[in-house]
């Protein structure tokens, strides 16, 4: 009696060791912080452009990207009132993600195969066409090869003036700025003669600033519109790609694309995109 | 038989005795769910997501092909011989019936998942449609009996309505079921495996805790009864140790070979399948690019987007692209540990260092030396050489080169491919041999059997008492 007593103390123990060795190989790595599962998301967003991400004087965001933000967020099951937007440029967004400050980014994000070193994808969620704005007066601009020599306004941090002088080689003159709204004011005062950035950017300006510019409806690229998020975060891209994918099967996409593009003479593509993939 | 309490000896017997019926009831329940772990992983991996994403592969690879053999038969313009363009027209046709397989294939693997399954309608619908538009333009290309190089305008403005079909509305949607099986994939090995390797600590312990009241029934037994051994209860015990130990190494066979499976079969075969499909895409724009000079620079900023999607290397244009290319395939060739480029090649070639990535990598370089030769001529004005080397079939044409390196491709897919199949049958057969069929029935009966010998044992000695 008193040797089975032993023993089973012996198999306790054997358990016990067993069981504490195990689950502590059960601990594996969980990478960054997801996306999914959060009560709370903090959304980057552009400020200044018109259509897609613009901050009205009381402070409120609103746009395409910001209501795709929404929808998307909404899918993730975060409430709309737990959201809150961070206005992002062209030059922050990677370091915001990348310092946590924001968790998504809605701010016409173009996908690149150098950003995606940084930053994961998920989406796109439209595929925009690069295309270039001038003066309603200005005739000679009818392509983007006519911009040789020409004053091209180049924002930090954007990928459309790498475009126009390096991939397409094209010898413009770049005039830095820190927004495409300030290219705007520069094309109206006359600093730079060309504004090159998607249609989508361009559309929303042009509506604003009305008959004083012109889109010379001549696109050259595709620019894939991706939703960044902090590299890695590979179930939080699974999970956007989803709420993309129900976006333009549930009607959603096509119309928060009418709502805010559909007075423009763009042409709007209401077909879900190929998406960029996570891995 | 009196009333049996606690206090009594045959009522402690009788209570240990259930105690170890109901342990061998948590063994059971508690063994069949960690089974029933790595059944459900082996099929989703195996069965269902995994060839989702081989046939929906297939299904882009095709249908993106087919549109490349359009732009090269309106290329060649009939130029020649009358014979011309039939080869690329039979390679059209022969598209357009591994499109039909696939998403057949495609249709039967999404049964139960409605968004994909109107993804796949919504492709045959585009197919029909993409068709029409395809033969309308080679029947005006016909027509025109223009030489090589671009075709009249009519001609091109109704291929940009096929063009722009195929890529906005049949490729996405392909493309993205790809996608979303690789996701299948990843969420069911995350969980089921950890679930496995989870339901074996958890059946261990049950095990031993079986094991633990079935010795300790058996030395209350033979310090009360003053016999040396209950022999049906010793058989318990020793079924139950054999049982436990082998459903141990079963589980952990099973999460290896879901493992093994997952990385170094289904996560190549998902990325080179992507790789393919991406590569397939950027010959066409190549074969674009030559067809419609309205359109050039947006077909040439796509070709070097996806070119670096493929194997990324850092540079501003296609010009600095093939150089970097070049430099950097050179360090690889010195070092084949050392990989300096990333993309879909580079993943691959840092998770499989070995010949077959290396001659897909150098047969990707030879069709992009082929490609800077095309843009060469076309910028100089020579079309006509620049279409004969983009749309030849023979050793020295860009048309034979990429061929070669879509073989390549194909034939790593399939050494990967083998590997995961090995891994799912392994585990499929595992899982449904036992001395007595599959585990689940054998471990029903060993429970059934072990109760059955518990009850048995005890009652032998409970029968004294009467």
């Amino acid at each position: 009696m008193k040797r089975g007593r032993a023993r089973a103390g012996a198999w306790v123990g054997t358990v016990v060791a067993l069981a504490l060795g195990l689950s502590l190989t059960a601990c594996s790595a969980t990478g960054p912080a997801s996306i999914v599962g959060r009560q709370t998301l903090r959304i980057g967003v552009k400020a200044d452009q018109p259509g897609l991400g613009l901050r009205l004087p009381d402070g409120k965001f609103v746009g395409f990207d910001v209501d795709v933000a929404r929808y998307v967020a909404a899918k993730l099951g975060v409430q709309p009132d737990h959201i809150t937007f961070v206005p992002v440029t062209s030059a922050t967004r990677e370091a915001a993600l990348e310092n946590g400050s924001v968790d998504m980014v809605f701010a016409t994000y173009s996908i690149t195969p150098e950003r995606e070193t940084k930053v994961t994808f998920g989406g796109p969620y439209y595929v925009a066409h690069q295309d270039t704005m001038v003066r309603a007066g200005d005739t000679a601009i009818h392509s983007v090869h006519n911009l040789k020599g020409k004053r091209l306004c180049a924002v930090t941090g954007s990928n459309s003036w790498k475009r126009v002088t390096q991939e397409l080689n094209i010898p413009a003159v770049l005039a830095p700025a820190a927004s495409y709204s300030s290219c705007v004011a520069m094309l109206l005062d006359g600093s730079v003669d060309a504004v090159s950035t998607d249609d989508l950017i361009l559309a929303g300006f042009a509506t604003r600033t009305g008959s004083a510019v012109r889109i010379v409806n001549a696109p050259f690229s595709y620019e894939r519109y991706g939703i960044g998020i902090r590299k890695g975060d590979l179930s939080g891209c699974e999970a956007v790609n989803r709420a993309v994918s129900q976006m333009y099967l549930d009607g959603t996409a096509a119309a928060l694309l009418r709502k805010w593009f559909g007075r423009t003479s763009l042409q709007l593509d209401t077909h879900v995109p190929q998406f960029e993939g996570c891995g | 038989m009196r009333r049996l309490s606690l206090r009594t000896t045959p009522g402690r017997v009788g209570a240990l005795a259930a105690v170890v019926v109901l342990a061998i009831g948590g063994f059971y329940i508690v063994a069949n769910i960690a089974v029933g772990n790595a059944r459900d992983g082996l099929r989703v991996i195996g069965h269902d997501a995994g060839p989702q994403v081989l046939a929906t592969g297939d299904l882009y690879f095709a249908l993106s092909d087919m549109d490349s053999q359009v732009a090269s038969i309106l290329l060649t313009g009939r130029e020649g011989s009358p014979g011309a363009g039939q080869q690329e027209l039979a390679r059209y046709s022969q598209d357009r019936a591994v499109a039909d397989r696939a998403a057949l294939q495609a249709a039967e693997l999404s049964v139960g998942d409605p968004a994909d399954q109107a993804a796949v309608r919504s492709i045959l619908d585009g197919l029909g449609r993409y068709e029409r538009l395809a033969s309308q333009a080679i029947v005006l290309d016909e027509q025109a009996h223009h030489p090589a190089g671009p075709p009249p305008a009519n001609v091109i403005a109704v291929y940009t309505q096929a063009t722009d079909l195929m890529t906005l509305e049949l490729l996405p949607p392909a493309y993205n079921l790809t996608l979303e099986g690789g996701a299948t994939v990843r969420g069911a090995y995350a969980a089921k495996r950890s679930a496995v390797l989870s339901g074996r600590l958890w059946m261990a312990l049950a095990g031993l805790a079986v094991i633990a009241a079935l010795v300790a029934l058996q030395f209350f037994i033979a310090a009360r009864f003053r016999r040396r051994l209950n022999p049906a209860l010793a058989v318990a015990t020793l079924g139950l140790v054999l049982l436990t130990v082998s459903a141990v190494r079963l589980l952990s066979g099973e999460a290896a070979h879901l493992q093994a499976a997952k990385t170094s079969g289904f996560d190549s075969i998902l990325t080179m399948s992507r790789a393919r499909a991406i590569s397939n895409s950027l010959h066409a724009d190549e074969s674009r690019f030559l067809l419609d000079p309205g359109r050039a620079d947006t077909y040439s900023l796509a070709y070097l987007d996806k070119s670096q999607t493929v194997l990324y290397v850092a540079s501003g244009n296609l010009g600095e692209y093939y150089t970097a290319l070049g430099a950097s395939m050179k360090a690889y060739r010195a070092n084949p540990r050392a990989v300096g480029f990333l993309g879909f090649y580079g993943d691959e070639a840092r998770a499989h260092p070995g010949l077959a990535v290396t001659a897909v990598l150098s047969r990707f370089q030879q069709f992009q030396a082929d490609d800077q030769r095309i843009r060469q001529l076309a910028g100089g004005g020579q079309d006509r050489q620049a279409v004969m080397l983009l749309t030849g079939r023979t050793a020295g044409s860009s048309g034979y080169d990429f061929d070669q390196y879509d073989q390549a491709v194909v034939s790593l897919i399939g050494q990967h491919r083998a590997t995961f199949d090995q891994a799912i049958s392994a585990g499929d057969r595992e899982l449904g041999r036992s001395v007595v069929g599959n585990w689940a029935v054998l471990l029903l009966l060993a429970a059934l059997g072990a109760a059955v010998l518990v009850v048995a044992g005890v009652w032998a000695r409970l029968r004294e008492y009467r």
